[in-house]
C-alpha cells in the first residue's frame, strides 16, 4: 500500500511528539523546523528516531544518508522515506 | 584538612552559645574525625574539627597568639610553613607549636591581610582580630578550600560546608532560582552564588573582613594569562624543577602521603614523583569499573608497578551508583548533571579505610597544560569556521570524538551541534556546546519555576563578569580562565574533590595547583601546550624521563562514570521511584512532574540514550534529593559537647576543657 507523505510526517510527527517533546506539551512542531536548531531533538535521539523509521517504513538508512537534509526536519525525512521506497520499489 | 565554622554578631548578646557552635561543628564533623575545639567569645564563637597532620599532639585549634587577642580557626595546608616560620622567627615571633596554624596566627599578627600573598597552599580560614573586633576570612588562590556564609540580621555565619551554616539553626534554607539556573548551565553554581538563597561561597582568592554587620571583599589573586611569544630554551629544566618542588612540599606531613592513580598522565606523574620522593612504600588507590567503557585498570596496574607502590581498588558495580547517591547528595550540597562523584566517594572510603589520610591528586594539569578535548574542540571550530562547508575540516571533529561521530550514526548532527554552537566573536566561544548542552534540562523546569528566575540569563552575566584583559588573550587562553572560573572550583574540587574525600575525613593535595606551576604555565605559548590535536605537549615531553613510554603518550580519556541506566533497573532502590513521583515533583517544584513522568517512562523502557535525557535524570533527581536533605527539613545533629573537646577557649584566654 502506498504511504502519502502526510502520512509519513503525521507518524513521524506522533513519534517524536511522544519521545521528545514530552516535556513541552504545547509546542507545535512544523513540517519544516529543524530538529537539532529547534532543540527537538539532540545528535543521539536522532539515532533513535532513524531506528524508528527504518523498522516503520522498512528502509535500510546508510551512513552516507543520514545527513541534516534527510533528517534535519519532517519535510526532509518524508521526502527521504518517499525516495527510499520509490527506489526499493523499482 | 580540618572542617571550620563560627558566628559574629554585630552586638554582644552575652557569650557564644557552646551548644550552637557543637551542632554547627558536628555537621561537619566527617572532615575532622580526630578531634575538635571552640573558641566562645562575647560576640564571635568559632568551632574546628580535626584531622590532624601536621604536629599532631599540639595542632589543637582553636589557637590564638601568645597574649589571646588573635584567633583562629583554619581548614588546608600552608606548604611552605617552614620556610614562613624561619622568617617569622628572625623578626622576633616565637612559636609553641610547629603547626602551620601558627604561622598563620603570627604571619597575620606581622603582615595583616597582606599575609595572603606570602602563602602557598591550600586554605580557608577565619581570623579573630579582638584588638579592632573584625573577622578575616580568606580562601586560597584556586579554591581547593571551600568557605560559605550567610548574613542574616547583621550577623555573619560561617563554614567549610553549608550544613554547617544551617545547623546553626539560626540560617533558613531557601533554594535561589539564580544559583539553580547556574546549576543548570555551568553544572554548578559560580562563586559567590550557590543553590541556597541567602548563603554565598567566598571566590577563591579572595578575601573578606566583617565589622560591624558589614563585609567588605577584596580579590587578591588574579588569573593572567600573560603568554610568551616562544617557549624558553630551558622550558623542560623549569618545569622539572616547579614539578618536583611542587610535590616535595606537598609531601610534607606527619603522617603518610598516598596518591589517587587514574592512569592517566597526570595522576601518574604525581605518584610517580611522590614514590621517589616519599620516605615510605606509596600507597596509591585507584576506582575500577565493571563496565569496561569506563575502565582504565590495564593502565593503572601498569603506573602501580612501575612506581612500586602497594595498590589498591575499589570497584563500581551495577549498584554502586544508585546505592550511594544520597550521601553522595549530602555531601555535595549541590544538585548534579553527572554521576561522577559518585566513585569518588568511594576512593576516598577505600583510602580511609586503607588507612591512609593524606593524597595527593593530578587535578589542574588538563586546565593548565590545555588537556581537556574542549581546548581540541575550540581548535577545531575554530579551523572550521574559517572556511564553512569544508568537509575535510567537518572531519577533524571525527578525530576529536570518533564514539560520537563515528559510531552512534549520527555523525552529521553533532557537527552541526559544535560548528551551530555560536559565533567567534562570543567571549563564551569555547564553552557554548558545554553550556548549550547542559541547559537543556531546562527544557524540563516547571513553568512557575522558570517565572521566578525571572529575566536573569547567567551566560549574560557570566559574559559581563569578564575582566578587560580576557579580550586580550589568545582563544585557548580565555577557554583556559572558563575552565578555571567556571568549572575547577565550584565543581572539579568541590563536588568531585574536596567533598568526596572529606566525607571520609581524607586531605586531597594537588601539586599542579601550586601557584607558582599555573603562573609558569600560563605564561607559556599555548602551542606548547597544545599543539596540534595533542594535549598537555611540553608536560609530556618532561614527563618522558619519569613514566613509561605507554604512559607518556597515551591519549586523554575522559573520567566519566555509568549514568541514567544506574538508575533504574530491577535491583533499583526504592527511593527513586519516591522521589520522581509526581506528588514529590510537584511538591518541590523545580520541575514539571508532566515532563519528568514522559521522562521516568522512557527511562524504565531503557530508551534514554542521548546527553540531554541522562543529564535531565540526574539533574532531576539529584535536584529532588537535594531539597529532601536540605530545604524540606532542618540539619538535625546532635552538638558535639564541650566536655570532649581537645580545647575551649573563652575572651579571658582561659583554657575551659
Amino acid at each position: 500500500m502506498q504511504t502519502t507523505q502526510t502520512e509519513i510526517i503525521s507518524r513521524v510527527r506522533s513519534f517524536i511528539q511522544e519521545n521528545f517533546l514530552y516535556m513541552h506539551s504545547d509546542f507545535q512542531l512544523a513540517d519544516d523546523d529543524r530538529l537539532l536548531e529547534k532543540g527537538v531533538m539532540d545528535s543521539m535521539s536522532i539515532v533513535e528516531m532513524i531506528s524508528f523509521i527504518e523498522n516503520e517504513f522498512g528502509v535500510q538508512a546508510m551512513e552516507d544518508e543520514i545527513s541534516e537534509a534527510n533528517f534535519g526536519s519532517l519535510t526532509g525525512i518524508a521526502r527521504y522515506i518517499g525516495d527510499k521506497r520509490g527506489v526499493l520499489a523499482s | 584538612m580540618c572542617g571550620i565554622a563560627g558566628i559574629a554578631r554585630r552586638h554582644s548578646t552575652g557569650p557564644s552559645s557552646v551548644e550552637t557552635l557543637g551542632r554547627m561543628a558536628a555537621a561537619i564533623r566527617h572532615r575532622g574525625p580526630d578531634g575538635y575545639g571552640f573558641y566562645v567569645g562575647q560576640r564571635v564563637g568559632f568551632a574546628h574539627v580535626r584531622l590532624s597532620i601536621v604536629d599532631i599532639a599540639a595542632g589543637s585549634q582553636p589557637m590564638t597568639n601568645e597574649d589571646g587577642q588573635i584567633v583562629i580557626t583554619y581548614n588546608g595546608e600552608i606548604y611552605n610553613h617552614p620556610e614562613l616560620r624561619h622568617e617569622l622567627e628572625a623578626l622576633g615571633h616565637v612559636f609553641r607549636t610547629r603547626c602551620d596554624t601558627e604561622v598563620l596566627v603570627h604571619g597575620y599578627e606581622q603582615w595583616g591581610v597582606n599575609l595572603l600573598q606570602r602563602l602557598n597552599g591550600q586554605f580557608a580560614f577565619a581570623i579573630y582580630d579582638r584588638n579592632n573586633e573584625t573577622v578575616f576570612i580568606a580562601r586560597d588562590r584556586f579554591g581547593v578550600r571551600p568557605l560559605f556564609y550567610a548574613q542574616p540580621r547583621d550577623a555573619f555565619y560561617f563554614g567549610s560546608e553549608i550544613k554547617a551554616i544551617l545547623a546553626s539553626g539560626e540560617v533558613d534554607a531557601g533554594i535561589d532560582p539564580r544559583g539553580m539556573d547556574e546549576v543548570f548551565t555551568f553544572w554548578a553554581a559560580r562563586a559567590p552564588r550557590t543553590p541556597f538563597a541567602g548563603i554565598a561561597s567566598l571566590e577563591p582568592g579572595t578575601y573578606g573582613i566583617w565589622k560591624d554587620g558589614a563585609l567588605w571583599l577584596r580579590r587578591y589573586y588574579e588569573l593572567d594569562y600573560p603568554e610568551a611569544n616562544a617557549e624558553p630554551d630551558d622550558v623542560i629544566e623549569r618545569l622539572d624543577e616547579l614539578m618536583l618542588r611542587s610535590v616535595g612540599m606537598r609531601l610534607r606531613a606527619d603522617v603518610p602521603v598516598g596518591a589517587y592513580l587514574s592512569g592517566g598522565l597526570d595522576s601518574s606523574i604525581t605518584a610517580s614523583l611522590a614514590a621517589s620522593a616519599s620516605p615510605h612504600i606509596l600507597r596509591s588507590f585507584s576506582i575500577t569499573f565493571d563496565d569496561p567503557r569506563f575502565d582504565e585498570s590495564d593502565f593503572q596496574r601498569e603506573v602501580a608497578s612501575d612506581v612500586g607502590s602497594i595498590h589498591a581498588i575499589t570497584a563500581i558495580g551495577p549498584n554502586s551508583i544508585a546505592d550511594s547517591f544520597p550521601d553522595v547528595l549530602w555531601h555535595t550540597e549541590t544538585p548534579l548533571l553527572r554521576t561522577a562523584a559518585v566513585p569518588m566517594y568511594h576512593l576516598a572510603k577505600l583510602t580511609r579505610d586503607s588507612g591512609i589520610k593524606v593524597v595527593l591528586t593530578g587535578e589542574g594539569a588538563d586546565e593548565l597544560f590545555l588537556g581537556y578535548d574542549l581546548f581540541k574542540e575550540v581548535q577545531v571550530r575554530e579551523f572550521c569556521l574559517r572556511r564553512p562547508g569544508s568537509a575535510w575540516r567537518e572531519r577533524l571533529l571525527d578525530r576529536l570524538y570518533p564514539d560520537l561521530m563515528t559510531q552512534s550514526r549520527g555523525g552529521e548532527f553533532w557537527r552541526r551541534f559544535f560548528l551551530d554552537a555560536g559565533p567567534q566573536r562570543d567571549p563564551l566561544f569555547s564553552h557554548l556546546p558545554r553550556f548549550l548542552l547542559g541547559a537543556r534540562i531546562k527544557d524540563f523546569y516547571a513553568p512557575e519555576f522558570r517565572a521566578g528566575i525571572g529575566g536573569i540569563n547567567v551566560m549574560a552575566e557570566l559574559r559581563a563578569s569578564l575582566p578587560a584583559r580576557f579580550f586580550g588573550w589568545s582563544s585557548l587562553n580565555k577557554a583556559a580562565y572558563l575552565e578555571m572560573t567556571t568549572l575547577l572550583a565550584s565543581y572539579l574540587l568541590s563536588s568531585q574533590g574536596d567533598r568526596m574525600s572529606m566525607a571520609h575525613g581524607i586531605e586531597g593535595r594537588f601539586p599542579f595547583l601550586d601557584h607558582r606551576l599555573y603562573e609558569f604555565a600560563s605564561s607559556l605559548p599555548t602551542g606548547s601546550k597544545l599543539r596540534g590535536l595533542k594535549e598537555k605537549e611540553v608536560l609530556r615531553r618532561w614527563a618522558a624521563r619519569i613514566l613509561p613510554a605507554r604512559i607518556k603518550a597515551r591519549t586523554k580519556q575522559p573520567y566519566r562514570a555509568p549514568d541514567a541506566p544506574s538508575f533504574f533497573g530491577p535491583a533499583s532502590p526504592k527511593w527513586i521511584g519516591d522521589h520522581l513521583s509526581g506528588d514529590a515533583i510537584r511538591r518541590v517544584g523545580i520541575f514539571s512532574a508532566s515532563a519528568v513522568e514522559g521522562l521516568v517512562r522512557r527511562c524504565q523502557a531503557g530508551r534514554v540514550t542521548g546527553y540531554r535525557e541522562n543529564q535531565a535524570v540526574i539533574g532531576i533527581l539529584s535536584t529532588q534529593l537535594w531539597h529532601h536533605h536540605f530545604i524540606e527539613k532542618a540539619i538535625n545533629v546532635a552538638p558535639l559537647p564541650p566536655q570532649g573537646a581537645s580545647v575551649v577557649l573563652d575572651d579571658s584566654m582561659s583554657v575551659l576543657t
